[in-house]
């Protein structure tokens, strides 16, 4: 083997090495909770729920998200998306006690919502995440009337909780998780939509001379986005049938970290990655509840979030190294 | 012998898998403009951007000025009187013209917290004046200006320190002849001012007059060094490729040959003030050359003919009558384009060479033109990795890691892995070296033969006349003059048309 | 890199074991009850938790401990399966977006659970009421809340004011809406000709506030306000302007406009707590009225779930869950001020040891928990 073969392969098992880091951090985080609930003698099979019912929603709708970042766009509003379809969706169920017309209030209004963003943007030619900023805010405004309108002396809204208790299980959102992050893998792995929403991101300008257009392929991904945004909606009823204003609240911030802890940059592009949303996000909430577990509550508020924010930095300083040193001048 | 300005021992530079520089000696003296010359990925801009601060060499030693060198960046470098003018873009397009000039210097304006314009703009006018911007507002925004202007802006940032010794890296491939005269005439200044210049171009004739001495470097490793009386082409070509090259250069042929069917027709083409009523036909199994100074339109006429511009008026068709609207339009009927701005407008330059290929091939080998299998589009990658000889640690390598010549390689992979019928090639050798340009050439031929139309864009007059089987020259916007290949396609006739 | 991501895992998993022999060295009797709160920094809510943290703590063999700031229901819920997953005995809430899930999920995983501030709707105490793990609610009561109003109406209206302005706080929150109808009743008002309590109050929820052109009444309502936001400043200055002799909030103008209120020298009244903050407003400034609450109120509710976990569950006549009704102590003067919030201080507050003790215990009858909160 000469010198050039020995560097190419020391190439590859770097890259290597970056596609599995993100696993790795997981694994590591699992064991790390695993290790630490048993040793505190807490129950271990209980904790194990919390934490995927905690990382489920923010996993699908970041996933569903990571279509947006790779077009190196963001989109800021899922969060208040989310609370505004959970909204429509509670009040349609309250008004005519049907399951199923609830779901579909739910996902028309989620990718609804997403789809005026994108259409809003290509018809204004202003940044997606603009209209989405604007977008948060309007959607916001309008779920905290509904909400004090119809919940007033409760302070939220909400449906009898018998409705969607049966679906309160691991079972069922295991299924939809796969479900959803099969649909998103295969449309952004293996399908000529994903390829050209990656190289839109790399290079919108070279993607616009390869006769890809950008309006098309935003709007197809925040299609996606809306249906990750309808199902962590209904999924947010699921595990709590009720709906106050701060529902959902930080689940927008909370997608970009998930992305940045998957191992993905959040200028999106050749590097974008679907199962960055999905590693990233059970990642980071396993990290949030190793430190809460770790971290003495009476150690003063907020301890943990600068510890995971310090940890989010290191990440990014880590992938972005990475990144610098495989930059040849020309 | 004066003693050296600059001296370079022993420098080590590698970049991931790729050895840029092996153990590299540069000696270069007061009064001396030093030529470096190689193909792509031989090591000569890293070598130079090493010494001016851009970037730290793994090991080896420098010597600026009789003192040991070891700028921490490029700002202190040219503090310290060692300028470079960068290949790629190295202005800041959202602050004016004047602050770009001035960039890193501009506290010699401040009075207190505020800064003195009126001295920053006057300053600013003399160095404009110097490079031949004589007609440029230094209070424009930078992003105003066009790729020309924008690298003169770069080099009288650097001429503005007055350094004792200066870099310029492949800046006259973006320049037209005017640009280039003028740079000449500043390393000449330099020059006399007993100051040195190192000079890198992928352009032999260019370094042939106006360097001193001339540095091969090869792979990574130094070469041979010729001193002025020793200056011989081919020498110096064998010498950067460290073969001979084999077969022909351009076209062997001088007749102008075609097939009958139309390929491409544009009738009456105008666009703002750039392209003025144009009307072009191009044949199947021709090429038809376009040619002028950078500004005379050309280059929008590529980006109408392959739908990227709307035309005010008139209209581009295929052969078969279809209208080009759109790109997507244009792919569709088996146009492929090559932009002249490689790194911004034909590659994702973060993704990898299969990306980037397999990106515009996709009905190629798509199942139901929809469905994307590994196994099917790695084959299609390879094929054409394959087919034009790509220098690369694989396929997964990002195509950033590649030189000039090998990423212009994956552009043309990239559309004629596709099939496409008709190619619009907008300066398609820039920034290559004189290997991969020969290969261009050849395959350009290879096309013709196929069938296939070409439509090269060019500001370099030899390629045109080598390989067009027509040129049309463009003033203004304008055609102004069309030259059928033969005896009469000579550069001095064809010079009249464009000026 | 690899190297430093091992490094990384290494130092988590040394930390975790430190931890974890530190938590090994928990006694097994003692009471363990997590706190849910959605305020972390109110001072009403840090004078609640230096009482549980320091003196009940101190006092009884419990431990407290403190979720983070609890930010929407999904929080509230996943808090309290933790504190089930780490063996905790009770939940104590102080939060409030899904009262319903949180006594659900309390129940699921056998936690017993009661309401520490506010109280339930009517239809949700029923749900829960026979449900041995909810322990139940002492607070004010809506009927408490709208009486509190009424009684700073009353007094404003007897110190002869002839136009006020009016801070709604968080209207449509209930307890604002009731405390402001209350207020308006009390200043001898009525809104849109209603001078009845659940038809003031039911117009307000359907207002989502308070309209001041359908106020009638001796006194004047100058301007009103709700709310906080950008332009909160903007209109606290425009009701200023217009020289009101008192400003009458129904909560928080003492954390948001003390300043201002002070310096512009307006009387004011609030529905609040005795705080430090409230009592160098009431000396140095310009409170005139304050009710509220003390941060020892929280203490039945804690001697009725110590009860429950330990076995001695205090009910009803018909073995239901307490539901008892606390009223605001009022100060109008420094000197009232002082004596209830240096009463209720550190090592003496008002419900002290000696106090709760005679809660906690067995046979301990619901009548004698209701005297005793209704003592104080």
């Amino acid at each position: 083997m000469d010198k050039n073969d020995k560097l190419a392969v020391s190439y590859r098992r770097r890259q290597t090495l970056i596609t599995v880091l993100p696993f790795l951090a997981l694994a590591g985080l699992f064991g790390a909770l695993c290790a630490i609930v048993t040793a505190k003698g807490y129950r271990l099979d209980m904790y194990l729920k919390i934490v995927f019912n905690e990382g489920v929603v923010l996993a699908i709708v970041a996933t569903g998200a990571v279509f947006i970042y790779t077009l190196g766009s963001f989109d800021i509003s899922l969060g208040a998306s989310t609370l505004f379809s959970a909204t429509l969706g509670v009040l349609t169920y309250n008004a005519t006690e049907s399951l199923p017309l609830m779901l579909l209030v739910i996902f028309a209004v989620a990718v609804g919502c997403s789809l005026f963003s994108s259409v809003l943007a290509s018809v204004f030619h202003i940044p997606v995440f603009v209209t989405t900023v604007a977008m948060m805010s309007v959607l916001s405004a309008v779920a905290a009337q509904l909400i004090t309108t119809y919940g007033g002396a409760l302070g939220g809204i909400s449906i009898p909780s018998e409705v969607v208790k049966p679906l309160d299980k691991p079972l069922f959102k295991i299924i939809v998780l796969v479900v959803f992050s099969a649909l998103c893998i295969f449309v952004f792995n293996y399908t000529k939509i994903g390829r050209r929403q990656k190289f839109l991101g790399g290079n919108p300008v070279c993607a616009q001379l390869t006769g890809i257009s950008l309006n098309k392929y935003a709007i197809i991904a925040f299609v996606m986005a809306g249906l990750g945004v309808g199902i962590g909606a209904f999924l947010t009823l699921v595990y709590t049938p009720s709906v106050t204003t701060t529902t959902a609240g930080s689940i927008g911030m909370n997608i970009i970290v998930a992305i940045v802890f998957g191992g993905m940059p959040i200028s999106g592009g050749a590097r974008s990655r679907i199962y960055a949303a999905l590693v990233g996000g059970f990642s980071y909430i396993l990290l949030n509840n190793i430190l809460m577990l770790l971290v003495d509550s009476n150690a003063g508020y907020g301890i943990s979030q600068i510890i995971s924010a310090v940890f989010f930095l290191v990440v990014v300083f880590v992938t972005g190294i990475n990144y610098r040193t495989q930059i040849l001048p020309r | 012998m004066a003693k050296p300005i600059l001296e370079m021992k022993g420098m080590c530079k590698r970049f991931g898998s790729t050895v840029a520089l092996d153990k590299v000696d540069l000696t270069v003296y007061p009064g001396e403009i030093r030529g470096l010359i190689g193909e792509n990925g031989s090591g000569k801009s890293t070598i130079s951007s090493i010494a001016a601060g851009m970037q730290k060499a793994d090991s080896g030693e420098m010597v600026f000025k009789g003192q040991r060198w070891n700028p921490a960046s490029m700002v202190e470098a040219l503090e310290q009187g060692f300028g470079m003018i960068v290949q790629e873009q190295g202005t800041v397009p959202g602050i004016s013209i004047a602050e770009n000039i001035f960039l890193g210097g501009i506290s010699q304006f401040a009075h207190g917290p505020f800064i003195d314009r009126k001295k920053l703009m006057a300053a600013a006018r003399q160095v404009l004046d110097r490079v031949g911007m004589d007609s440029v507002d230094p209070a424009l925004p930078m992003g105003l200006l066009d790729m020309q202007d924008r690298k003169l802006v770069e080099i009288a940032k650097v001429i503005a320190r007055a350094p004792d010794i200066f870099v310029v890296d492949e800046t006259t491939t973006a320049l037209s002849q005017i640009g280039r005269e003028k740079i000449y005439e500043l390393m000449r200044e330099q020059k006399a001012a007993d100051k040195s210049v190192l000079f890198i171009s992928h352009d032999l004739d260019e370094l042939l007059a106006t360097c001193d001495t001339l540095t091969v470097l090869r792979d990574g490793k130094l070469g041979r060094s010729f001193t002025k009386d020793e200056f011989d082409p081919d020498l110096i070509r064998t010498s950067m490729i460290g073969r001979e090259l084999q077969g022909d250069y351009y076209r062997s042929d001088t007749q102008a040959t075609c097939r009958k069917e139309i390929a491409l027709r544009a009738e009456h083409l105008t666009a703002g003030q750039a392209v003025q009523d144009v009307s072009l036909a191009v044949h199947k199994g021709e090429i038809v050359g376009v040619g002028g100074l950078s500004q005379c339109g050309m280059h929008d006429l590529g980006k109408i003919l392959f739908g990227a511009i709307k035309p005010d008026a008139g209209s581009v068709t295929t052969g078969s009558g279809a209208a080009i609207t759109s790109e997507a339009v244009a792919m569709k009927q088996g146009i492929g384009y090559v932009a002249k701005d490689r790194d911004v407008e034909s590659l994702c330059l973060s993704a990898s060479i299969q990306d980037n290929i397999a990106v515009a091939g996709m009905e190629r080998y798509a199942v139901h033109d929809f469905l994307i299998l590994g196994g099917r589009e790695r084959k299609y990658v390879d094929q054409q990795i394959g087919e034009l000889s790509i220098k690369c640690a694989g396929r997964d390598q990002q195509v950033s890691q590649l030189s000039g010549g090998n990423k212009q390689k994956v552009v043309f992979d990239k559309w004629i892995g596709r099939g496409s019928d008709v190619l619009i090639l907008d300066c398609p050798t820039r920034g290559v070296d004189i290997g991969v340009k020969q290969a261009m050439y050849q395959l350009m031929v290879r096309l013709k033969g196929e069938g296939k139309s070409i439509v090269m864009i060019s500001e370099e007059m030899p390629e045109l006349i080598g390989m067009c089987d027509r040129l049309v020259v463009m003033k203004d916007g304008r055609v102004t003059k069309e030259f059928t290949r033969g005896p009469e396609m000579t550069d001095t006739e064809i010079i009249k048309y464009m000026i | 890199m690899k190297k430093s991501l091992s490094k990384l895992f290494a130092l988590v998993l040394a930390v975790a074991m430190v931890a974890s022999l530190g938590a090994m060295a928990y006694a097994d009797d003692t009471v363990k009850i997590g706190v849910l709160v959605s305020d972390v920094s109110g001072e009403e809510a840090l004078g609640f938790r230096a009482y549980y943290e320091d003196y009940i703590a101190a006092n009884y063999d419990v431990t407290f401990t403190y979720t983070d700031q609890l930010e929407d229901a999904a929080a509230e819920k996943s808090a309290i399966e933790k504190f089930a997953a780490q063996g905790y005995d009770a939940i104590l809430s102080l939060s409030s977006s899904d009262r319903v899930t949180q006594i659900e999920t309390a129940i699921e995983n056998e936690l017993y659970y009661a309401v520490v501030s506010g109280m339930l709707e009517d239809e949700q105490f029923e749900q829960f009421k026979t449900s041995e793990y909810f322990v139940g609610q002492i607070g004010p009561s809506m009927d408490t809340e709208y009486e509190a109003g009424v009684a700073m109406g009353e007094y404003y209206a007897g110190q002869g004011v002839k136009n006020v302005a009016i801070y709604g706080a968080f209207i449509p929150n209930p307890m604002h809406v009731y405390r402001a109808a209350g207020l308006l009743a009390g200043l001898g008002c009525t809104y849109g000709g209603a001078a009845e309590k659940d038809a003031i109050v039911g117009q307000i929820f359907g207002d989502q506030g308070v309209d001041p052109s359908k106020i009638e009444g001796d006194i004047q309502v100058v301007a009103y306000l709700q709310g906080f936001g950008d332009t909160t400043f903007d209109e606290l200055n425009g009701a200023i302007s217009q020289g009101p002799d008192a400003f009458l909030s129904v909560g928080m103008a003492t954390t948001f406009f003390a300043d201002a209120l002070n310096g512009a020298q307006i009387p004011y009244g609030d529905i609040d707590s005795f705080t430090s903050g409230n009592a160098a407003n009431m000396s140095d400034g310009t409170l005139t009225y304050i009710a509220g609450k003390y941060s020892s109120s929280v203490g039945p509710i804690f001697a009725a779930t110590l009860d429950a976990v330990n076995g001695n569950p205090i009910r009803d006549a018909e073995g239901n869950a307490i539901s008892i009704s606390q009223s605001y102590l009022v100060a109008t003067d420094s000197e009232t001020f002082d004596t209830i919030f240096n009463g209720d201080k550190g090592d003496s507050p008002i419900f002290s040891k000696d106090v709760l003790d005679a809660v906690i215990g067995e046979g301990i009858a619901y009548d004698d928990l209701v005297a005793l909160v209704e003592s104080n």
